[in-house]
């Protein structure tokens, strides 16, 4: 059968703070209730956008730094 | 800006630590200004502010009052070609 190996999921946000503010959007939109997974992927998709734009500045700070050695 | 958490009113959701940490994962010799850290951290406030409303439509949308992993999955994967995996759907994606 298929075999499915995880590690603990760690969460890059923090979940307290995180909670109160999904909630009080949520209940701004009229939704009442709020899965406890769906912080997980907040928290992950948060993480996955700010790598995104690290790796870009990264990127066009060595772009600088070129233009200044030549 | 904004109703921001990390802009004074209420708790914060990441702090500078956390994002140092972060970039050292990206590239352990990057060093940030402080200016750019904070524009990093409101981007991720922003950033949750916008998916969780949107997701609150389409948890909406299916006639439900509780948001779900699968409304943000399904956004994140239409608004920012994102695919979170291990939530909500059984089949495993590459």
């Amino acid at each position: 059968g298929t075999q499915i190996r995880s590690c603990k999921d760690e969460c890059f946000l923090f979940h307290g703070s995180l909670y109160s503010k999904i909630s009080a959007i949520a209940k701004k939109k009229g939704i009442d209730e709020v899965s406890t997974d769906v912080l997980n992927i907040v928290s992950h998709a948060t993480q996955e956008r700010l790598r995104y734009f690290v790796e870009r500045l990264s990127t066009i700070a060595e772009h600088r730094s070129e233009i200044y050695k030549i | 800006p904004t109703g921001s958490s990390n802009s004074g009113d209420g708790p914060k959701v990441l702090d500078k630590k956390r994002l140092q940490e972060l970039v050292k994962e990206v590239d352990p010799m990057e060093q940030l200004d402080d200016d750019v850290e904070e524009v990093l951290l409101q981007i991720a406030d922003d950033f949750i502010e916008s998916v969780v409303t949107a997701s609150c439509q389409i948890a909406k949308h299916r006639k439900s009052s509780t948001l779900e992993a699968r409304d943000v999955q399904l956004h994140l994967e239409r608004a920012h070609n994102m695919w979170i995996p291990g939530f909500g759907t059984d089949d495993l994606r590459p």
